[in-house]
């Protein structure tokens, strides 16, 4: 059973006073345990697509369904309860609390399910553990590097152990080495059974994904595996 | 929520110390305001019952030392007040110009002719007090001993009135200071001297035989005060009678425009409050909406952010309020030492009064005004769209 469904997704919105269509009609379809790299150039639409799927932006028309659950039947609170227990959110740019320490960081979306202090703060430390950062706990996230920075941001996603990870353009702000290491962190993800989408322009992290999806011009234009599907080439058409 | 708020605060220091130095500034002119408000009040009160005497009796469509006017035939008026079984306290007084000779000069001071067994207008600071009939004594406040160079122990001389056609003095009697002493009724340095009422009445001279500027009663129970009162409105008809609560409602409508002044002053204050919590908590919310929008995208309900954001505006308005307290009650000894010198006010009476309902009226006030500053940036926080931001910060 497949574990995120959206189909005939479309999303137009206004620009300067210009009609854009973000997405033309995109079916797809997530199964549980899933590694899927959404790639494609800038402005394809991908963000566009993860942001749908992750129910923080609704479509024009189309339909998205998490573990059976329409997205757009639910109202603002339960939305909220839904990214915060089902889905795990990694941004290019972390977007961590600078006020926090990386533990506080990664405590808050359990704070926010209501889980007790004690059980947060163990799993907490067991999180930042996983990620290779338990020596890092109790310093503010201004004192870490751009790498730690990502790697707190994926043990938040991973506090309240949600069924998908979602993950834009996570290497995006990363150098080479960095990068390489968040790579590994999400192979051992996928290996441990966590669902991944991953948004990227980047066909080394496409080509560590089971499945690509290459998309253009607010269309999936192809889906394939491997590090052969990711050299397909790419045009924006004009 | 609280320290979470101060830490984010603690981001801009230099920005948030600043807004906290603005509101402390702006609570210490509302503390200054509700101090101000009520304190004179409080205080022209606290002087009136100083001494325990709750009902003035005043010549007739007066108030106490408001004109020249006294009360006729005062003795007989005193001998029925004191068979009254619920007044326990009788003290008349007869205010009115003197003289003191200095050297080759006059020196026109306030006398007081009082009953020293039932004074409320003094403290000895200095030598003794009158004796019950004591007419060869005097008191003298610090200023009048001053000008009139004499101190306990030494003989002066006191003129009561000038014959208007030469100039010169009608009565004049040698007295002995018994001591100095702090006129409760003085304003700053005011040359007051006092006497035995019957030496006073005779210093006058005929107009003021037996007459009194003002009688005041202790009564039994403060409880009987005002149904006291009220009988002996009725049973004489010819003197004002008030008690000090009505005496500072009189007051009060005196100062009445005093009283909007600092209201508006207040609110002004209040105003200056909000837009600057309001300001800087909306250039934060909007320097943070990509954070927002993480914690919103992560799962983070509105009303935290809304909390968060009203915490932040608490934790400013909280801790601009404690310096505020500082800084008012600093800014209100210095007014109250200007406004106390104006000549004609009593230097017992404060405009500024230190009192603890003024500092929770003004807590409670500066709070709310923390929340109101809060809404329209925690509104702003709570409505921020999510994708549309997180899009506007991608690289």
């Amino acid at each position: 059973m497949s574990l995120l469904r959206a189909e005939a997704i479309r999303k137009d919105y206004q620009l300067d006073g210009e009609p854009v269509q973000a997405l033309r009609g995109v079916d797809l379809t997530v199964a549980r345990g899933e590694y899927l790299a959404i790639a494609g150039p800038s402005g394809c639409g991908k963000s566009t697509l993860l942001h749908i799927l992750g129910g923080i932006d609704s479509p024009s028309s189309g339909t998205v369904q998490l573990e059976g659950v329409a997205l757009g039947a639910l109202n603002d609170r339960e939305l909220t309860r839904l990214r915060l227990t089902r889905i795990g959110f990694v941004f290019q740019r972390f977007h961590l609390l600078p006020v926090m320490t990386a533990r506080e960081n990664v405590e808050l979306p359990m704070s926010e399910a209501g889980l007790a202090g004690p059980a947060r703060r163990a799993r907490a430390r067991e999180l930042l553990a996983y990620v290779g950062l338990a020596h890092r706990q109790q310093h503010r996230t201004t004192q870490l590097s751009g790498g730690e920075m990502q790697r707190v941001a994926i043990a938040r996603a991973l506090a309240n152990a949600p069924a998908l990870i979602l993950a834009d353009e996570p290497t995006g702000e990363l150098d080479a080495v960095t990068g390489r290491q968040i790579l590994d962190l999400f192979q051992r993800l996928h290996a441990d059974g966590t669902t991944l989408i991953v948004v990227t322009h980047d066909d080394r992290l496409a080509a560590e994904a089971g499945r690509i999806a290459h998309m253009l011009d607010g269309r999936i234009v192809g889906n394939g595996a491997g590090p052969a599907a990711s050299q397909l080439p790419i045009s924006r058409s004009k | 929520m609280i320290p979470l708020s101060l830490r984010a605060l603690a981001r801009r220091p230099l920005r948030a110390a600043l807004a906290i130095g603005g509101v402390a500034v702006a609570s210490a002119m509302l503390l200054d305001m509700v101090m101000l408000s009520g304190g004179i009040e409080r205080s022209f009160e606290q002087m009136l019952l100083g001494r325990g005497y709750q009902i003035r009796l005043s010549p007739k469509g007066t108030l106490p030392f408001d004109t020249e006017a006294s009360v006729s035939r005062v003795s007989g008026l005193i001998e029925r007040l004191e068979r009254d079984p619920e007044i326990v306290g009788v003290a008349p007084v007869l205010g009115g110009s003197l003289y003191a000779r200095s050297a080759d000069s006059l020196l026109t001071v306030f006398g007081y002719g009082i009953d020293p067994a039932a004074q409320f207008l003094y403290q000895v600071e200095a030598g003794r007090d009158l004796g019950a009939e004591d007419t060869l004594g005097i008191l003298l406040s610090r200023a009048s001993a001053r000008a009139i160079q004499a101190g306990p122990g030494d003989t002066i001389r006191i003129v009561g009135r000038l014959d208007p056609q030469i100039g010169a003095a009608a009565v004049e009697r040698s007295v002995v200071v018994r001591g100095l002493v702090r006129w409760l009724y003085d304003y700053q340095d005011q040359r007051s001297v006092g006497v035995v009422l019957p030496l006073m009445q005779r210093l006058l001279g005929p107009l003021a035989t037996d007459r009194a500027s003002l009688i005041v009663l202790k009564v039994r129970a403060d409880s009987a005060v005002p149904a006291v009162a009220a009988r002996l409105r009725v049973e004489f008809p010819s003197v004002e009678v008030n008690s000090v609560a009505q005496l500072v409602v009189h007051f009060r409508e005196r100062l009445v425009y005093f009283r909007q002044l600092s209201y508006i002053l207040g609110a002004i204050s209040l105003v200056v409050t909000v837009l600057l919590v309001a300001t800087l908590l909306t250039i934060t919310v909007s320097e943070r909406l990509g954070e927002i929008a993480t914690l919103r995208a992560i799962g983070v309900r509105r009303s935290r952010i809304i909390r968060q954001m009203l915490g932040e505006g608490l934790a400013l308005t909280g801790s601009g309020a404690v310096l505020g307290v500082l800084l008012g009650l600093a800014t209100a000894r210095y007014l109250d030492a200007i406004l106390k010198s104006f000549p004609g006010l009593p230097a017992a009476l404060s405009f500024f009064v230190v009192q603890p309902r003024a500092i929770a009226t003004a807590a409670v006030i500066l709070v709310l005004t923390g929340i109101v500053a809060g809404i329209y940036p925690a509104w702003l926080a709570s409505k921020a769209p999510i994708a549309a931001t997180l899009r506007a910060e991608a690289p």
